[in-house]
């Protein structure tokens, strides 16, 4: 493992190198591919006047806002609809009929609505990250051992506590995986948002540097996305270890055995 | 995944309660008709569009940006993800460019995309390609990971090919997690190919919906909204016809092991 570590960063530093040399030597247009360090140079610079921190910041709010809205709503109702049939079928066409609308289409709708604020994006991210929540989470009360809920009914725990204690601590993991799974769609949604229609952001900093021809300064604005990308995720990945130490646990256990 | 296979007719009175709630609200508000006209009216001007033809066009073309953009993204995928699954140095060298590709959105493309290939058909199915492949690479090589040592020792003792190898043995075994990816990459390619549209096309669904919406034809707008939707719908719909067919025999096998 530790070599086939060694053999990939290897090969990503070799990459690196023979852009710089082919964009050194001119060998492709240079206004399309800039020498890397060109582009590094730029990204501190960028960075450290605080440009990108600021585009990443209003991006960060929109997304985020969109995200917990889509968490706080629709976690709610995935689980009831996972726990009562009758709230399933009211809601069940409803459902799939929103849901083959690619969320990127609801962009025009937003524009007509909330015009080029921040409602715009955050209701799109709303829109975006609903279904993997509503979907991740009706499955997991669904699918809540019937022993555990029959144990709790036994002991005579009113429902209210059941769904605290017995249910949502048991479809908690499936809850967490479509959170995690909506974050990069979160991401998506605001890039595509921001590009669309706005005046800030990381989104529409890179298509603007790329219309005004600023090419280098495009791409360390990708770099700062990617970065972003990986951050979330790591951070997301780390909530989880804090918010449910147990079920890191007993995955470690079920794979040990 | 309904046990009960009758017609629901309690979520379906939902839905049209909702819509004669838009209906209602609108016909009686002026001022809301500008943004949201009455759903008959909607679906009048869908009709309309349909029988002039000037939508079906816009349609033509976005459905085959994302059949080119689709098929290309998963025959890349698929042989490159069986190369790097298969051999553990290739698969050495990629993994750190993968992971550094990775998280960056896909959308972030598009600028460049416009760069090198200016606006135009050969963009949007560039970027719908880029982003479409990682779904099934990543599946692809997981699933030919995955693949029981068992499975590879026997074809080896019958004497099979490298080659047949592959074909007979480790890419269906690893179909499974290719169809995973499959099912993923399909909602991420339409996405895609309206996102390009949007953002540097001058004709599409994705184009004509965003245009509706700069002259103000709200109701054009959701006509094409509702045809892009009933893209998506069809698209999942067929694919899963598809898979099923692709996939009884593992049906069968699953249903084996069980007993």
């Amino acid at each position: 493992m530790r070599e086939s570590r060694f053999n990939g960063v290897l090969f990503l530093i070799g990459l690196l190198l023979v852009w710089e040399l082919v964009a050194q030597a001119e060998l492709i247009n240079p206004l399309i591919v800039p020498p890397l360090s060109r582009i590094l140079r730029i990204f501190a610079e960028l960075f450290w006047s605080g440009h990108i921190p600021l585009q990443i910041l209003a991006s960060m709010k929109r997304a985020l806002l969109g995200y917990f809205l889509a968490a706080a709503v629709f976690i709610p109702l995935g689980i009831s609809m996972g726990l009562s049939q009758t709230v399933y079928r009211l809601f069940e066409v409803v459902v799939e009929m929103l849901r083959p609308v690619p969320p990127p289409v609801m962009i025009p709708v937003a524009l007509l609505f909330f015009g080029l604020e921040d409602e715009m994006k955050i209701f799109v991210i709303f829109f975006s990250c609903a279904w993997p929540i509503l979907l991740n989470a009706l499955d997991g009360a669904r699918n809540v051992d019937r022993v555990l809920l029959n144990t709790a009914r036994t002991f005579g725990l009113p429902q209210r506590k059941i769904i605290w204690n017995v249910i949502l601590p048991a479809s908690s993991p499936q809850i967490m995986t479509g959170l995690k799974v909506s974050l990069p769609i979160m991401l998506i949604l605001v890039v595509i948002s921001e590009m669309v229609g706005s005046t800030d952001g990381i989104g529409y900093f890179i298509l603007d540097s790329q219309r005004r021809f600023r090419i280098a300064q495009m791409y360390a604005g990708m770099f700062a996305l990617a970065i972003l990308g990986y951050t979330l995720n790591q951070v997301f990945s780390l909530l989880y270890k804090l918010v449910m130490p147990w079920h890191v646990a007993l995955m470690r256990l079920r794979d040990g055995s | 995944m309904n046990d009960s296979r009758s017609f629901n007719w309690q979520g379906w009175s939902v839905f049209g309660a909702l819509l004669l709630l838009w209906e209602c609200a609108s016909r009686f508000n002026p001022d809301l008709q500008l943004y949201l006209p009455p759903v008959s009216q909607i679906l009048g001007t869908l009709a309309r569009l349909i029988v002039s033809g000037q939508i079906v066009t816009h349609l033509a073309i976005t459905f085959t940006r994302f059949l080119e953009g689709y098929f290309l993204a998963a025959v890349i995928a698929v042989i490159l993800g069986a190369v790097l699954g298969y051999f553990r140095f290739a698969h050495s060298l990629f993994e750190t460019v993968i992971e550094f590709l990775r998280p960056m959105p896909s959308v972030a493309i598009i600028p460049v995309a416009v760069l090198l290939l200016g606006i135009g058909d050969s963009m949007i199915v560039a970027v719908t390609v880029y982003a479409s492949l990682w779904p099934v690479l990543i599946n692809t090589i997981d699933g030919v990971r995955h693949t029981e040592r068992t499975l590879i020792d026997t074809g080896r003792t019958f004497g099979l090919s490298r080659r047949r190898l592959l074909w007979q043995v480790v890419l269906p075994a690893a179909s499974p997690y290719i169809v995973t990816g499959l099912r993923v990459s399909l909602s991420i390619a339409l996405i895609l190919v309206t996102t390009g549209e949007m953002v540097a096309g001058s004709r599409g669904l994705g184009f004509f919906i965003l245009d509706q919406e700069r002259s103000m034809n709200s109701g054009n707008m959701y006509a094409g909204i509702i045809l892009v939707a009933g893209l998506g719908y069809l698209l999942n719909r067929l694919f899963l016809l598809c898979e099923e067919r692709a996939m009884k025999w593992r049906h069968g096998m699953i249903a084996r092991e069980a007993v």
